[in-house]
């Protein structure tokens, strides 16, 4: 599903670059919900930008869901995420001035399309997470765990194989964060996707079948076992 | 969902920035339309309002195209008199070969109008509602018919005032009296406006004003008040504003009795002099003759005449009003210039609008990116937001045109002659929408290729 090998990125910042992520190999397989964990500036937000195709690495080898995205044009990257990948982010990103349904059929207007069979699809989907009643209601309308499981439908919605997540949790209420991202989790398991979580957070990370930290991949060691089968 | 669906939402959420870049493109559009229309009914009433092969006789000293403004058109004074002579010389054949060449020759005489329109009246002979033709068709009556006076009545009438007015100035003993004004004459015709406006019907009465309505000195004429016996039926033509009445009945018009013969030139004679001598009836002035040259030998005979007359000339419309309406054209050229300058500024308008809201939009777009939006199809978004926007500015600034043509439609009367059909739609609007649209589109290029060129990690790195 992902193979990384000698993938390097770097910014510049002055006179000098500043490496934003390196790893030296990484292998995740098919349906494996792997925890990405690293201390904060690590690179784990860059290395999820790559493996989403958002941010090409300088050098290196990236194979997600059998293509090696490095070798793609951007909006080639952008046609394969939109279709394959869905993501969920720390603030969730929703776009205010749409509905909740509306939010969850802008992922599928820029993946597989928008259509009739999509916009059933989103909807099963919001009342799948108990959000049947708020299907048109703006994010600011709904409460901090509802505005998270509209994003975890919108990554969904596409059907992608796989599911990209960076500090889902974030700030909020751990309880009702962790009801949630159980949720994904047991949506992603019955759906045989693979999830690839980034997070400094130890609990959310446990959750997780395997947990690989970022410090580890420079020095060959792939992974350490860790969190719950 | 559809990517413009999105730009239709963008619109919205900014919706004060939208009404007024609407704005913009409505005033444009609106102008653009407005000028078009204008210029486009102006020429449909001007080539219009005459047949083809229609021509006028007037006096020698105005210019062709006075003549046919103020003889077809009721526009401005009418600029001179010339003898009644002209007219019997026409149809009686002399001079002009042969009178079968002339399919009728009718008469006129104007000065005076009704109401505070200025609906002008033409003194004529009976022959306008039975000879006269517009379009190969003799004027057709919405009700009633025409009223009464042949030439004949004409050159008695012409004899008896002369006879009079000879005597008059030459201060014989015993004077003639004047002719009087016979009731059956005090008949008139009114035209669909008329009536329409003045709220006018068959019997009732028109009282003709001398001079300018509220001006000093304009008065009413009650003793020249006529019946109605006939009104037009619409033609969209300067018919509509008129009223027709006998020329007995502005001849024997209180005040006019002197003012009707044309006083000619005499060598060695002051014009006090010459107020003195003796009239003939075939010096009653006229303001025009309207023709029908039956073909070209007609015309050529016409214009061959009337090189040669020293007391009047042929002016033929469909010669002098394409010169006229080329003229009109260079003006609304120069209006449609100012309204494209409009749009060139309105279209700015909406390229600064958009690009304003682009350093806050970032993070929308680049959750877009994220979902797996392409740049073009951001670019689509955010040039479909500026062309959804001129098209609908552009479809109200039509629709504002034509609300504007139907609630000026009488005052534009008033002002050019021109009625506005604000109901008259044209394939042209379709155009115009359709390229405002497009400019619009254009408009939003140079924002949306910036929004496109968004980067999406860093604008979603540290976004709430």
């Amino acid at each position: 599903m992902i193979r990384l090998r000698d993938v390097h990125k770097s910014y510049s910042q002055g006179d000098h670059d500043v490496v934003a992520c390196a790893v030296d190999a990484l292998e995740i397989g098919s349906g494996e919900q792997v925890a990405l964990i690293g201390r904060s500036g690590s690179g784990k937000t860059t290395l999820l930008h790559i493996l989403a195709g958002i941010l090409r690495p300088d050098r290196g080898e990236v194979e997600v869901v059998g293509a090696r995205i490095d070798q793609l044009s951007e909006a080639a990257r952008d046609r394969h995420r939109g279709r394959h990948i869905g993501l969920v982010y720390q603030t969730f990103n929703l776009l205010q001035p749409f509905t909740a349904l509306e939010n969850v059929l802008l992922g599928a207007l820029f993946g597989r399309g928008a259509g009739h069979r999509a916009r059933e699809h989103a909807e099963s989907l919001l009342r799948k997470v108990g959000l049947g009643d708020r299907l048109h209601h703006r994010p600011n309308e709904l409460s901090v765990g509802q505005v998270q499981r509209v994003a975890i439908c919108r990554a969904l919605v596409n059907d992608p194989e796989l599911i990209l997540m960076d500090e889902p949790l974030g700030n909020q209420d751990r309880a009702t964060g962790g009801v949630v991202l159980d949720l994904l989790l047991e949506i992603a398991r019955e759906g045989k996707k693979t999830v690839v979580m980034v997070t400094h957070d130890p609990e959310s990370a446990s959750r997780m079948q395997r947990t690989v930290d970022l410090a580890s991949l420079r020095t060959g060691v792939a992974s350490r076992a860790g969190g719950r089968a | 969902m559809r990517l413009w669906s999105i730009s239709l939402r963008n619109l919205r959420i900014r919706l004060v920035a939208t009404v007024l870049t609407t704005t913009s493109i409505v005033v444009a559009t609106a102008l653009y339309a407005a000028i078009l229309v204008m210029a486009e009914q102006t020429e449909q009433r001007y080539t219009g309002a005459y047949s083809a092969q229609l021509a006028i006789i007037g006096p020698k000293d105005a210019s062709q195209l006075e003549i046919v403004l103020n003889t077809i058109f009721n526009v401005g004074e009418a600029p001179a008199l010339f003898p009644l002579k002209v007219a019997i010389d026409i149809r009686k054949g002399r001079e002009f070969g042969y009178r079968g060449q002339i399919r009728y020759a009718i008469p006129q005489a104007r000065g005076d109008s009704v109401s505070r329109h200025a609906f002008p009246v033409i003194a004529t002979l009976d022959e306008m509602f039975t000879k006269f033709e517009l379009h190969q068709k003799p004027l057709e009556f919405a009700a009633g018919h025409g009223f009464a006076f042949s030439f004949d009545d004409l050159l008695q009438l012409a004899e008896g005032m002369a006879a009079h007015e000879s005597a008059r100035r030459t201060g014989e003993a015993v004077v003639p009296p004047r002719p009087q004004l016979r009731p059956e004459w005090k008949k008139c015709v009114i035209g669909a406006r008329v009536a329409r406006t003045l709220g006018l019907h068959l019997g009732g009465t028109i009282v003709p004003v001398h001079g300018k309505y509220g001006e000093f000195g304009t008065h009413e004429h009650p003793e020249a008040a006529c019946e109605i016996t006939g009104i037009l039926a619409p033609t969209n033509s300067p018919l509509d504003t008129t009223i027709f009445l006998p020329l007995g009945v502005h001849l024997l018009i209180d005040g006019h009795e002197g003012g009707v013969f044309v006083t000619p030139l005499v060598p060695g004679k002051n014009p006090d002099e010459v107020k003195k001598l003796p009239v003939q009836a075939d010096q009653i002035g006229l303001t025009a003759i309207v023709l029908d040259p039956k073909d070209p030998v007609g015309d050529q005979i016409l214009r061959n005449a009337f090189m040669r007359r020293p007391d009047g000339q042929v002016a033929k419309p469909r010669e002098v009003m394409p010169k006229f309406l080329r003229d009109i054209g260079s003006a609304a050229d120069v209006l449609t210039v100012i309204a494209w300058l409009v749009l060139l500024v309105a279209s700015v308008s909406i390229t600064v609008a958009i690009y304003n809201t682009m350093n806050e939009r970032r993070r929308e777009i680049a959750i877009m990116r994220s979902l797996g939006a392409r740049r073009h199809q951001i670019l689509a978004i955010i040039t479909g937001e500026a062309a959804l926007l001129s098209c609908f500015g552009a479809v109200v600034g039509v629709t504002v045109c034509h609300l504007a043509a139907f609630l000026m439609r009488e005052t534009v009367e008033d002002m050019s002659g021109v009625y506005l059909e604000w109901l008259q739609f044209g394939w042209w609007e379709l155009w115009l929408v359709l390229g405002v649209t497009s400019i619009g589109a254009c408009a939003g290029l140079l924002p949306a290729v910036k929004g496109s060129m968004t980067q999406v990690a860093d604008n979603l790195a540290h976004s709430y």
